[in-house]
């Protein structure tokens, strides 16, 4: 506890804290984190993004639709998922199959709903005689006395339910009809959960073989730089393409000896996060070896390590006690930039289709938003709501990165 | 010089055979064979496309393959995806249209960021300095994508809407050697766009040298012998600078020929970029396999140029 009471008392941290806009980032990382917890403990899962909420881009902030579109959201969906209910044999038991997202058919025999189906089929051929609603304003009354049955077939929603129903067409619905609120948030957490897992794995594989080529030099050294030039000479987009690629269809069942077959069974590589940890995982601790590489070589040289050395301590002891611990404010550095990096490259991954795969993902939302002509036609909220919460995400962490390189490392260029 | 540039050159032998053979090895994780053919393909006609794409012959001997071509600078095998086709041909149409995309983008970038940066690191701490520098961490903080979707959505949609006439393509490419205002409509607004992307880092990393630079003492003596501001920033302090600079450069110059992957994508301009993702989606060993083999080659003999470059402006570095 004293320890820990002791290092926010350091002056690197004094002055990490002095500044407003790092407090800032700081609240918004913290922010961000406990989405990402919220939803890895089930908040949010994977099942419910792909729920179909409601009509399809829908815009959000509950923005006034034309009435053309609100015309076009009445009548399909929800409506012809009832008229097909009760068209069928046993209407009572198909109508309580019938749900849109978390709307559920009202509590009414199938007789009366049928009456207001009726009702509303009556509106709809007066409301198709117009040839443009948009400019019709004479139709309005009828419009909104259609919205008005439509939602009479709906079961009204209470509490928790209402709420959740409410958020998920805040930001509105994508062209499938998915909510994108819910989607973005998700995507928080397979950013976090990529950039933490990947930058964690590089520092610590970097800071160690770093330390070690710059400690122990010799042939060690040799292998290591050797090793890093090896995969600094492929270029690094196309490696990190090439090694999604390479797992894109890998069955592990057909890749293991028939006797671990069943050990391995139901684990699903080609759809895990795993292939783009391997990605990142083999382009991204080069960076950080070099540096704490270069750190090393000059600490080796320091008294305290010569000291260390007379006293008989093992190189692997010097180099686990007194060496690493010394370059933690370069990996705490480093690790800020990697998440900042693996966040981004995530996207980009995601987006070639090489990345995230039956998840969501910013990159996904915006390759969707891509493929669906959104842009063009003026729909931003599936495009944006991945941006927006992307950038505060990486903005949060650049400025912290930053702030942490002028506390403890304000000689680096 | 030469001693030191002979023995690098060596040094680095074996990292460019293990590039080549990593890069291979990772192809090799998928089996291409079973994607080129029909479902339930016998087992005739999965040896015949094997040998067909000389993936029946020993690891080592199609390595030893890629390797003879690099070593003749012939690249004549066929690619698999455009039978008739050779790779060398496809480099050699494919790398100077991403080159004409790249390099302007590079040279833009670079000079923008040092002018960026000398009037920020020369107003170091006051209020320029501090816009500057927040501007170019928003900058930094907003994905590629989001930059090319809007950027191509206001440059090639809506800036033709508002002045009537089409400035930029939107999609497509024709060589400008055929008439040079090919040049601009296609590639000036990628070129554009690219420069924005990277500008955010770059100025960050001239500022750092810069602000480093202005603390040293040769700026106070020149300011005390009563040289003007203008002289100190493009004369003194430039000249000094130099070393980072030409480094940063060097490093991204054998980048140049890749191409931008996303961007070459979106605009439809058919480069590297686009020809490289191409041949990872459909699996095109040979094309994949050629372009590594150079840029590796590229990528080492820059690092070496570039410690001779240091030699070249800073005397007091010596080569050993």
């Amino acid at each position: 506890m004293n320890r820990i009471r002791n290092f926010f008392r350091t002056r690197e941290m004094r002055k990490l804290l002095r500044d407003r806009l790092t407090i800032f980032a700081m609240i918004a990382i913290g922010a961000y984190l406990f989405t990402g917890i919220a939803i890895m403990c089930g908040a949010i899962t994977a099942e419910t993004c792909d729920q179909v909420v409601g009509p399809n881009k829908l815009n959000g902030f509950y923005r006034e639709e034309l009435p053309e579109r609100r015309y076009d959201i009445a009548t399909t969906k929800f409506l012809q998922a009832v008229q097909t209910a009760l068209g069928q044999e046993d209407p009572q038991a198909a109508l309580e199959q019938v749900q849109l997202g978390r709307v559920r058919v009202a509590d009414k025999s199938p007789e009366e709903l049928q009456t207001i189906v009726d009702q509303i089929i009556g509106l709809r051929d007066e409301l198709n005689q117009s040839e443009n609603l948009d400019e019709d304003p004479a139709m309005m009354p009828k419009l909104a006395e259609m919205e008005a049955k439509v939602e009479q077939l709906k079961k009204p929603l209470t509490g928790m339910n209402g709420f959740l129903h409410n958020a998920s067409l805040w930001l509105g619905t994508d062209a499938q009809g998915r909510s994108i609120f819910f989607r973005g948030l998700y995507s928080i957490k397979i950013a976090l959960q990529i950039g933490l897992v990947t930058a964690t794995f590089s520092v610590l594989l970097g800071a160690f073989l770093g330390a070690a080529a710059g400690y122990l030099g010799g042939w060690v050294d040799s292998v290591i730089v050797w090793i890093y030039t090896t995969f600094s000479s492929i270029p690094n987009l196309v490696l990190l393409v090439v090694i999604a690629y390479a797992f894109t269809d890998f069955d592990l069942q057909k890749r293991v000896p028939a006797f671990m077959s069943s050990w391995v069974e139901g684990i699903d590589i080609k759809n895990s996060l795993l292939p783009v940890y391997i990605a990142f995982g083999a382009t991204f601790w080069i960076g950080t070896c070099r540096v704490i590489r270069g750190e090393t070589m000059k600490l080796k040289e320091m008294e305290y390590i010569h000291a260390a050395r007379t006293a008989g301590f093992s190189s692997f002891h010097i180099l686990l006690r007194h060496i690493i611990p010394n370059t933690a404010h370069l990996m705490l550095i480093n690790f800020s930039l990697l998440l900042i990096g693996a966040i981004k490259s995530e996207v980009i991954l995601s987006f070639l289709g090489l990345g995230v795969k039956g998840q969501p993902s910013w990159g996904i939302m915006i390759r969707d938003a891509g493929n669906n002509g959104d842009v063009v036609t003026g729909f931003f909220w599936e495009i944006g709501t991945a941006t927006v919460l992307m950038f505060g995400l990486v903005l949060a962490f650049n400025i912290l990165s930053d702030a942490l390189q002028d506390a403890f490392d304000p000689k680096h260029v | 010089m030469w001693a030191f540039t002979i023995r690098k050159l060596i040094y680095n032998i074996p990292v460019y055979l293990a590039t080549v053979m990593i890069m291979m090895m990772l192809l090799r994780v998928q089996d291409p064979v079973a994607g080129k053919l029909s479902k339930n393909p016998t087992q005739e006609e999965y040896d015949a496309t094997k040998k067909e794409l000389g993936l029946d012959k020993p690891f080592l001997q199609q390595y030893g393959l890629v390797l003879y071509e690099v070593a003749t600078w012939r690249f004549h095998r066929n690619m698999w995806t455009e039978p008739g086709v050779t790779v060398g041909d496809k480099l050699r149409t494919a790398v100077p249209r991403s080159l004409a995309l790249t390099i302007p983008a590079l040279m833009l970038t670079t000079v923008i960021s040092i002018v960026i940066a000398m009037i920020s690191a020369f107003n170091r701490g006051r209020w320029l300095d501090r816009t500057l520098v927040f501007f170019a961490v928003l900058g930094m903080s907003i994905s590629f994508l989001v930059y090319i979707i809007f950027g191509q959505y206001f440059g090639a949609f809506l800036l033709p809407r508002w002045l009537g006439t089409d400035v930029f393509a939107i999609y497509g490419y024709e060589s400008p050697l055929k008439d040079w205002r090919n040049w601009p409509y296609f590639m000036l607004l990628p070129v554009l766009i690219s420069v924005i992307v990277s500008m955010g880092y770059d100025t960050r990393f001239y500022r750092a040298v810069m602000v480093d630079e202005t603390q040293r003492e040769y700026i106070t003596t020149a300011r005390a012998k009563g040289a003007s501001q203008t002289k100190i920033m493009f004369v003194h302090m430039l000249r000094n600078a130099m070393i980072p600079i030409v480094t940063r450069v060097m490093i991204t110059l054998p980048f140049m020929v890749t191409g931008s992957i996303l961007l070459e994508k979106f605009f439809g301009i058919p480069g590297m970029g686009y020809v490289l993702l191409n041949a990872i989606d459909n699996s095109d060993f040979p094309v994949i396999e050629g372009f590594t083999a150079i840029f590796a080659g590229l990528f080492i003999l820059s690092i070496i140029a570039t410690d001779i470059l240091y030699a070249v402006f800073d005397p007091r570095v010596r080569l050993q």
